[in-house]
């Protein structure tokens, strides 16, 4: 639960009063459970979804993940009405194999947000794979920032809420 | 005053480590759902 980038972002959602949650997958941290290589890691998030959707009666979901979190939780976007878009932060298309690509297609809005020393999602494919997904689409490239994004939590905190507060006006 | 909650979700046998901020004057309500890297792929 303690990463930099998803504590700055989940930090600024609470300081602008915005209701937000965040986990931590099977087998990490005080979750139970082992790895299981995606299949198990996106029941996790449709698992979030239905509490809150379900539970704490949410009618509209918001999905921000940061590396192997954008590529799983981004592919849940059509598991749900409720889900009216998604951020992805370093989404790590290279690494996680093209079934994440498809299921993270979809006709909802999008923000992708890369470094441009990022050399784990690099910076290099980063508009080709982006060039992939339908309208409506942005992205913000960080300038001088590599996956890990030290120092740059507040500017990647700045631009999810701004692209959030977008989409719900 | 609002404040952030620690909870498990269940996922079948699966307990999943959440926190939540829950803002209740919302109509309809919005909820940020944030997703973390996992320790396993590039150290993070």
């Amino acid at each position: 639960m303690h990463n930099n980038v998803v504590s700055g972002v989940f930090n600024s959602f609470v300081n602008n009063d915005i209701s937000c949650m965040r986990f931590n997958f099977r087998g990490v941290g005080n979750s139970t459970g082992k790895h299981t290589s995606g299949k198990g890691e996106l029941s996790d998030v449709k698992a979030c979804i239905d509490h809150l959707t379900q539970t704490l009666l949410f009618d509209r979901i918001f999905i921000c993940g940061y590396s192997y979190g954008a590529a799983i939780g981004c592919s849940t976007i059509n598991y749900s009405k409720k889900i009216i878009g998604y951020c992805a932060i370093s989404f790590p298309w290279d690494f996680m194999g093209i079934q994440y690509k498809e299921f993270s297609q979809s006709k909802s809005p999008k923000l992708f947000i890369q470094g441009d020393m990022d050399s784990l999602a690099p910076y290099n494919n980063f508009m080709k794979h982006y060039n992939y997904y339908s309208e409506p689409k942005k992205f913000k490239i960080i300038e001088g920032a590599d996956h890990f994004y030290q120092g740059f939590e507040e500017a990647i905190s700045r631009e999810v809420i701004n692209f959030y507060e977008s989409i719900l006006t | 005053m609002h404040s952030v909650e620690k909870l498990f979700i269940l996922n079948n046998e699966i307990k999943l480590e959440a926190e939540v901020f829950q803002i209740k004057k919302e109509t309809p309500s919005c909820v940020a759902l944030m997703c973390h890297p996992h320790p396993e792929f590039f150290r993070v």
